[in-house]
């Protein structure tokens, strides 16, 4: 995943890998391919808000890496991480903060939310994350549906939050693209892309896709379900091989993203439930040459942890939610932990606009039980659940997910351990910028919270 | 009824207890806290709290728990749960909840539907929940039945109180419910306490609820039984203080997202609200107002109140409740009062016993940390003087897949 390959056929992710955001500079980066106005649509418009040089002394430093510095100092300038270790660190900052031992983390990722897509209030006219309208529908973006006035990003950056990955909902075989978000107050979702980010496209298995489609035509069953994705595979290699070829085709926005996955610029989030569906989906991954980064839910992922780090393949999913359909019945509070002792990459994620409030304590919970069952975890290597894993799932592990030299300074100082229920994020930092502070009541507020009595 | 006694020989915890034969059996804890300020030395004899003092010394039979660290608390008591009415919640035939083509409503017993054989109890059970109201969901008028209180022991008597309480739906969900509004559910709920106060002739005769219906009301329309009612909107909560006076009703609400609104008022009514500590989000227009220290402010205007987890899980995953009570305190609410908001106040109000760390009691549980920390789970648990297995099918499936099992067979075979 650390190879970021460039392809015409994404975009916005070409032009902001190129580093720039300005319309003009597209050529270079379109390689020649495709026209112009294609390689612009939706591009990042995202700038980091101003910060000032920040020096954090005397903390407990969670890494995100598996480190942990147990009194440590981080010096942020330019919204990078400029230098961090035990005891004090070399540099000049405007701004000094006295731990006064409290911890220091990475900001949290969320690999899985819908914030924007389902948002507050949950009125019909807000269910933008599902286009129920087929079983295969990879030509949305889930970004088109994304509302930035959510007041879900701000409770969400309330606990730690910098980065989120919006998916559609798993309703279709193929849902559509999702976009990696930063969690920062904005007018339009454009302003809040990741920049490089590459995209993801969202599917699902088993129950949800055959329940919507059993009598509107199919699929209707989990059989229905693997055909459906082989044929439009099937489909995306021949649309493929033309694009290769350079023929002159008619473009497609499905198979635009089907073909991207084939070259391994597309991300698979995939929805998935049930160990002996999941070993399903990787033969079909491995029929068409093409990999599944994240399974999603994977509530039976503990039954396979060895065949998914055999597959290099993450496994995103709950400390303990079960039972709502029967392909959930299985989950154990040890998840997490027990994917992560099979050698897999495993990851807390939220699904939730509640759950992504205080996802340091579903994996304190998770990492608990799994010790509590014999493990022996720390803290440190659990954190990696947090922010370095999301981060590999979303292909953005060489800008954010732990603190070391030259990543971006996504950071939380939180109240004490966030291991704890009391914890709270005293301050959350996005690209060195304090975007929540609690001792001053900085906090941003969405358009629909004015004139209405709730939260401040 | 008897105990499926299993232990993992991979789960050697070093403070895990055995409920095994001996007998007398007798625990000794050193140090346990039951306080965030007080620890003590227990000894608990034969399911019951026997003595407790600042010092004392293990008794020879004594199972010790000496791995520190303990706590003791009275059982866990969930209000407003539908544990052991569904087992799959996307599965019909699993889904004892809902009625909607019935034609009875509040004579609906939801105690017919109990299954307390449900792997979901076991897994409430072990989280520390020793308790909890049990009832459906309204779903063909403002009215969802006639709830109940079990303990959470699995066993075939487990209810302890029938036609504990009778549930009414108000706000936007119970106007639709009732037809379409608002206005129109207060006047269903006005005619159905009038229905169980009148006399009636012929089985359809009421305004709004048929005679069976309106019977099974009669209690509760007379404030002779607790009446739940299910609103969050400030001035829902206020229409509710009027209604209780108006009619004499025993109310206890539940929902109560803009309660910090109108504090004052509650408490001068002495109202008891039910309320989810971590809802702060608008999740509709009913709940524009929410905010997370509702707690906080409502303790602070003396208002009495529960927790119920209202926005994560009202049947699965109703093991949490101590996770909300531990972000109360996080957002300002005393630990004292938010252990009290998931065990003895709504206890109290339904008029069960959840137990105590008191000498004497016969219900607690002992934790292997503070109860309200994410990172705790229980070590022994005991209701009515019995010891509860701390198995379930979920550890059961731990088990099977452990990691770290020495079991290399075939997993069925495990």
């Amino acid at each position: 995943m650390k190879s970021i390959k460039l392809l015409a056929l994404t975009s916005a992710f070409v032009l902001a890998l190129a580093g720039c955001n300005e319309t003009g500079d597209d050529k270079k980066a379109a390689d020649g391919e495709g026209d112009a106005d294609k390689k612009l649509a939706f591009a990042s418009t995202y700038a980091a808000f101003p910060s000032k040089s920040t020096l954090i002394t005397n903390a407990y430093i969670i890494q995100g890496n598996g480190e942990a510095i147990e009194n440590g100092s981080v010096l942020v300038v330019d919204g990078k991480i400029s230098a961090i270790g035990a005891g004090t660190v070399e540099g000049e900052a405007d701004t000094k903060i006295n731990a006064n031992g409290r911890y220091v983390t990475p900001g949290i990722i969320d690999i899985h939310s819908h914030l924007g897509d389902y948002p507050s209030p949950s009125v019909n006219a807000h269910n933008d994350g599902n286009e129920i309208t087929g079983p295969v529908t990879a030509e949305v973006f889930a970004e088109h549906g994304v509302w930035p006035q959510d007041p879900g990003f701000d409770e969400a950056l309330a606990g730690g939050i910098t980065t989120l990955h919006i998916l559609p909902g798993s309703a279709n075989l193929f849902g559509g693209r999702g976009v990696t978000l930063r969690n920062v107050p904005s007018r339009s979702v454009q302003g809040m892309k990741f920049p490089g980010a590459p995209y993801t496209l969202k599917m699902a298995c088993g129950e949800n896709p055959k329940r919507v489609y059993g009598q509107k035509g199919g699929p209707g069953s989990r059989m229905g379900n693997v055909a459906g994705y082989r044929k439009q595979w099937i489909a995306a290699q021949a649309y493929k091989k033309k694009l290769d070829a350079g023929d002159d085709i008619k473009r497609d926005l499905r198979m635009e993203t089907l073909a991207g996955v084939l070259s391994g610029d597309i991300l698979v989030q995939m929805h998935c439930y049930r160990a002996d569906e999941m070993v399903q989906l990787l033969d079909v991954a491995k029929e068409f040459d093409y990999k599944i980064t994240t399974f999603h839910h994977a509530i039976e992922a503990y039954k396979i942890g060895d065949v998914l780090a055999e597959h290099g393949t993450c496994a995103a999913m709950w400390a303990d939610w079960y039972g709502f359909k029967m392909e959930a019945y299985d989950t154990i509070q040890e998840n997490v932990p027990f994917v992560h002792a099979q050698g897999a990459c495993a990851m807390i994620h939220s699904d939730s606009d509640m759950g992504i409030q205080r996802l340091n304590q579903e994996v304190a919970k998770t990492w608990a039980n799994g010790n509590r069952a014999g493990l022996d975890i720390s803290e440190a290597e659990a954190w990696k659940w947090l922010t370095l894993n999301p981060a590999k799932g979303l292909g953005i592990d060489e800008e954010t997910g732990s603190l070391e030299v030259g990543k971006r300074a996504d950071l939380v100082l939180w109240s004490e351990n966030p291991f704890s229920s009391y914890a709270v994020a005293d301050q959350v930092y996005i690209d060195g910028a304090l975007m929540l502070d609690r001792a001053s009541g900085l906090k941003p507020r969405s358009d629909f919270r004015l004139g209405h009595p709730g939260a401040k | 009824m008897i105990k499926r006694i299993l232990f993992s020989s991979i789960i050697a915890a070093a403070i895990s207890v055995s409920a095994s034969a001996q007998e007398p059996s007798v625990v000794f804890l050193d140090n346990v806290s039951v306080s965030p300020d007080q620890t003590v030395d227990m000894i608990i004899r034969n399911g019951k709290i026997q003595r407790i003092a600042a010092e004392l010394q293990a008794p020879a039979t004594a199972r010790a728990m000496t791995g520190g660290g303990q706590w003791v608390t009275s059982g866990m008591f969930a209000p407003l749960t539908s544990l052991g009415l569904v087992e799959i919640g996307a599965e019909d035939s699993t889904d004892d909840r809902r009625a909607k083509d019935a034609k009875t409503s509040v004579s609906d017993m939801a105690s017919d539907g109990f299954n307390p054989q449900s792997p979901i109890i076991d897994n409430t059970r072990v989280s520390g929940v020793t308790h909890a109201g049990i009832i459906g969901s309204a779903s063909q008028n403002i009215f969802a039945g006639t709830g109940f209180i079990a303990n959470m022991s699995g066993d075939f008597d487990s209810v302890e109180k029938d036609g504990a309480f009778i549930y009414v739906q108000l706000g936007s969900r119970g106007g639709k419910l009732a037809g379409g509004s608002r206005p129109a559910a207060i006047s269903q709920l006005k005619n159905a306490l009038s229905d169980a106060k009148t006399r009636m002739s012929s089985p359809d005769d009421g305004d709004a609820l048929s005679r069976r219906d309106a019977a099974a009301l009669s209690k509760a329309a007379r404030g002779q039984m607790p009446m739940v009612i299910g609103a969050n909107r400030a001035s829902d909560l206020l229409r509710i203080i009027e209604l209780r006076d108006e009619f004499g009703l025993d109310v206890i609400i539940a929902g109560g997202a803009d309660a910090w609104m109108v504090a004052d008022e509650l408490k001068a009514a002495k109202m008891r609200l039910i309320i989810d500590p971590i809802a702060n989000l608008p999740g509709s227009f009913d709940t524009v107002g929410a905010r997370i220290d509702n707690p906080k402010l409502l303790a602070e205007a003396g208002v009495d109140f529960a927790f119920m987890s209202f926005s994560e899980s009202t049947s699965h995953n109703v093991r949490i409740l101590n996770q909300h009570a531990g972000n109360a305190v996080a957002n300002g609410l005393s630990w004292e009062r938010a252990l009290a908001a998931v065990t003895t106040t709504p206890a109290k109000w339904f008029g069960v016993d959840v137990g105590s760390a008191d000498q004497g009691a016969d219900t607690f549980v002992v934790w292997d940390g503070d109860p309200l920390q994410v990172t705790s789970a229980p070590v022994m648990i005991v209701i009515n003087g019995e010891e509860q297995p701390l198995i379930s099918r979920q550890r059961e499936l731990r088990d099977r897949y452990n990691p770290k099992r020495e079991d290399t067979r075939a997993h069925k075979y495990r």
